[in-house]
């Protein structure tokens, strides 16, 4: 309840920073709509050619994409914004103030900071993934949508315990943001579905960098594809990485704060 | 006898630094093998401060004083000893602990700077669990005392140096800890901005009751706000007492000045000259004998005495000397 | 000039010995897009029996890589710092010399490109293996390609430096940058081969300068043009590049008037 109210403290604070910048604010939202835009446009010009990729139809691409960007902006929209900060307080050595705080510190240094204009992202997403189900003219069903919205969820945990991980070397390597630009890089790759890379790539798009299962998933889920089995999986793998992820942060505030063993 | 609200006992903190020499045949090595040097920051000190103290804790740079706050503030894990302050230990960083007590950096700013000092509050608020009554309280209160009124709606990157340093008081006192940690509070400030900086720790320290152990480079904070300072150098404690008395036995003796008007002749019948100048000249001369010694100048000097002063020798006289002895004072005698 | 450059050169080759590992990275996030779609396209020609249109599987993947060759050789990101140096105050020094700031952007440019272009040969070898690739060009392919790469490079260049002069009016051009990125992505044969693509987007795509500073080169390198329509190409590019270097003296003069008349 006290970390709810908190989260509504710190993201009231961001949002009117951002209300400040309208015009960056409106921008923004006209930029999300020309990305989806144009990537909407690129599955269209592939599907001139092809009925399905791998399997997938053009409406369940479509899905597919609205995933993505639901995901994207679920992690842009707290925890991108919140770990960019923790590597320069590391270096800084203001993450100190974090510290003195009688709060869990893995969930201050995660959702302190927010970039408000994301939640936009979410929405249209969003509208996609409609658009999607809508295309795909099945009818869903309860159980399909909390499938999906667990899947979801999962989706966004999986990538923020990679995240946490990453940020975490900082405590012991200076300078971590070229393994970000990595990371970033890879995300891109969870604009199509997983099967559709070489096995080595879809291995390390499950595991090492988990955005493709991450996106797959959920809209595998949503697709009717998915059973609940596989959303347990999927959900036990999510528990298993935030858990590593954060017993590792655990390791690196013990090693910043010189604590033996 | 109250219980003290900091027990420190054989504090140590040892640093593990890694050691590497220059060139492509050590980097190499290193890769194998990494080699390490022990720093001693903090050698075992070991002190008690009671309830509504303002204690100030001198040093030259190195000589682990933030590394001490920094332990009993919970940042730090020490290598031995023990310490509790407000009846828990720092390290554990338990709750009740974290919300009694604060740490402030003189050099380093907890606030975001996008945002006016205002919003940074109320994020504050929610995260030690202030009671919105209290909390308006506590912030009409820290706003009178700051004169923080037109600096509150302003983002804190428009601020100047002093209107910050003011800012980030208020926000580290927000929740009344009864516990405040300052290291170097007023560093880089103007010398108004210093006094004002002083002048409200005084008076907070007054009104609330609140223990206040700050670090200075600056004498004058010590001087202006406590009695009671302990000397730390080397990671050693060497003192522990009053100001005052420190001065006493450190440099007991009178700093005068003379000014002539004509050449400065030789003035040792009067006391040690330490320096002089052409026309002017410093003497020490031992403390019961300064109203003496002073009378014999204007007696013998005449005409030639264009002006003279009496004073304490500078407390960074004392501390220096204080610091060149490194090891600890034993405890005065009445 | 001769002079000016290698002395730029050798300034500029030291300080991007510090920057080395971030060097690479960039590298590889310019990999990372194409590969992908290489993906795509793979999974959807296998779907439609190994082929599609003219393209085979193996030439999707030739043209994908040849793809990542260019666009590495045609990278430009002076529309991202140019916004960056006038709020730093860089420009103003710069502007006092008789030099054209653009000179200096030209050997930060080349070094970048001449030490990120072995470790991109080795990735991308690496994806030629993974993929099957099947090499089916002449070696005029090859002697086009040279002149080919060049315009396109330069090409690239003025355009982005183009964009860039918007900052002495926009001050903050990210949605440009954005909204040209986008536009380029559809256009420039990034989502597909132009062969591929609807054919109102292959008019869009010759008759702006998209095509010739990524798809064509790319086409040359792969072999997939006929020797007529690849001296067509290279004089397309010839042509944009002229039409670039005028847009972007005009620009230019405009945009320092503003500067200067706004506060250097």
């Amino acid at each position: 309840m006290r970390y709810l109210r908190m989260f509504r403290a710190f993201a009231s604070t961001e949002f009117q920073f951002e209300m400040e910048y309208r015009g960056n604010f409106y921008l923004s939202i006209l930029e999300m709509f020309l990305v989806i835009g144009t990537s909407i446009a690129a599955v269209l010009v592939m599907f001139q050619h092809t009925t399905t990729m791998n399997g997938w139809t053009l409406p369940q691409m479509i899905l597919l994409l609205g995933v993505y960007y639901l995901i994207q902006g679920g992690v842009n929209l707290v925890f991108s914004p919140s770990f960019e900060r923790v590597m320069e307080h590391v270096r800084a050595g203001t993450l100190d103030f974090h510290l003195l705080k009688p709060v869990n510190t893995q969930f201050l240094v995660s959702t302190r900071h927010l970039r408000v204009v994301r939640a936009a992202d979410l929405v249209l997403g969003l509208v996609v993934v409609i658009v999607g189900l809508v295309q795909v003219g099945e009818q869903v069903g309860f159980a399909q949508a909390l499938l999906f919205a667990l899947a979801l969820v999962f989706g966004v945990m999986l990538v923020y315990s990679l995240l946490l991980g990453l940020v975490t070397l900082s405590f012991w390597f200076v300078r971590v943001e070229n393994l970000l630009a990595i990371f970033w890089a890879f995300t891109e790759a969870g604009r199509f579905p997983v099967d559709v890379y070489p096995l080595w790539l879809r291995v390390s798009l499950s595991t090492i960098v988990p955005i493709g299962i991450a996106v797959t998933a959920p809209a595998n889920a949503i697709a009717g594809r998915m059973d609940w089995i596989g959303v347990a999986l999927l959900g036990a793998g999510t528990v298993l990485a935030v858990g590593i992820a954060s017993a590792l942060w655990r390791k690196g505030l013990k090693s910043y704060t010189g604590a033996s063993a | 006898m109250d219980a003290p609200v900091v027990d420190v006992r054989a504090l140590r903190k040892v640093y593990r630094v890694t050691e590497r020499e220059t060139g492509l045949a050590a980097t190499l090595r290193s890769i194998v093998k990494r080699r390490y040097r022990d720093v001693l920051a903090v050698d075992g000190i070991t002190f008690r401060i009671d309830p509504g103290e303002v204690v100030g804790f001198l040093g030259p740079n190195g000589a682990g004083k933030t590394t001490t706050l920094k332990m009993l503030s919970g940042l730090l894990y020490p290598t031995g000893g023990e310490a509790t302050v407000l009846g828990h230990v720092p390290w554990r960083r338990e709750g009740d602990f974290l919300r009694g007590m604060t740490l402030l950096m003189g050099n380093r700013s907890q606030l975001v700077w996008d945002i006016p000092a205002a919003d940074s509050f109320l994020v504050l608020k929610e995260i030690y669990a202030v009671p919105t009554a209290q909390y308006k309280r506590t912030l009409d209160e820290l706003t009178e005392l700051l004169e923080l009124q037109p600096l509150l709606h302003k983002p804190v990157r428009g601020l100047s140096l002093g209107e910050r340093m003011k800012v980030e008081f208020a926000a580290g006192l927000l929740h009344s800890p009864g516990v405040a940690f300052l290291d170097e509070p007023t560093l880089g400030l103007d010398i108004s901005m210093q006094g004002r900086i002083r002048r409200f720790v005084a008076e907070y320290n007054q009104r609330s009751g609140a223990t206040i152990l700050l670090t200075s480079h600056y004498m004058d904070d010590v001087v202006a706000l406590c009695r009671r300072v302990i000397v730390i150098h080397r990671g050693v404690l060497l003192y522990d007492g009053g100001l005052a008395d420190l001065a006493e036995r450190m440099a007991p003796y009178k700093r005068i000045t003379v000014t002539l008007r004509g050449d400065v002749g030789d003035l040792a019948a009067f006391g040690d000259v330490v320096s002089s100048t052409e026309n002017t000249a410093t003497l020490h001369v031992p403390r019961t004998q300064a109203g003496d010694r002073t009378a014999r100048l204007v007696r013998e000097l005449g005409d030639q005495l264009a002006d003279i002063s009496v004073e304490d020798p500078p407390i960074e006289e004392v501390i220096d000397k204080v610091f060149a002895s490194e090891r600890p004072l034993a405890e005065a005698t009445a | 000039m001769i002079r000016i450059y290698r002395q730029l050169l050798v300034a500029q080759i030291q300080a991007a010995a510090q920057y080395r590992i971030q060097a690479v990275l960039w590298m590889l996030f310019s990999i990372i897009r194409p590969v992908i779609f290489l993906a795509a396209w793979t999974a959807v020609s296998n779907a439609q029996g190994g082929s599609i249109g003219s393209y085979t599987t193996s030439d999707f993947a030739a043209y994908y890589i040849a793809l990542t060759i260019v666009g590495h050789l045609t990278t430009a990101w002076n529309s991202f710092e140019f916004e960056f140096e006038i709020r730093q105050g860089r420009l103003s020094p710069k502007l006092l010399r008789p030099l054209h700031p653009l000179h200096y952007a030209v050997v930060e440019n080349l070094i970048w490109k001449a030490t990120t272009f072995l470790p991109l040969l080795v990735v991308c070898a690496l994806v030629a293996a993974t993929f099957h690739v099947e090499w089916h060009g002449q070696w005029w392919h090859l002697a086009l390609f040279v002149p080919s790469i060049l315009l396109a490079a330069a090409l690239a260049f003025m355009i982005a430096w183009v964009i860039a002069t918007a900052t002495f009016w926009l001050q903050r051009i990210n949605t440009v940058n954005t909204l040209f990125q986008r536009v380029g992505f559809m256009f420039a044969g990034q989502i597909a081969p132009l062969a591929l693509v609807p054919t109102w987007m292959q008019v869009v795509s010759y008759s702006l300068p998209f095509a010739y500073f990524l798809a064509v080169p790319a086409e040359i390198l792969r072999g997939g043009v006929t020797l007529e329509v690849g001296l067509l190409y290279l004089v397309g590019q010839a042509f944009w590049l002229g039409l670039m270097i005028i847009a972007f003296r005009f620009a230019w003069r405009a945009g320092l008037r503003e500067f200067s008349a706004v506060g250097a």
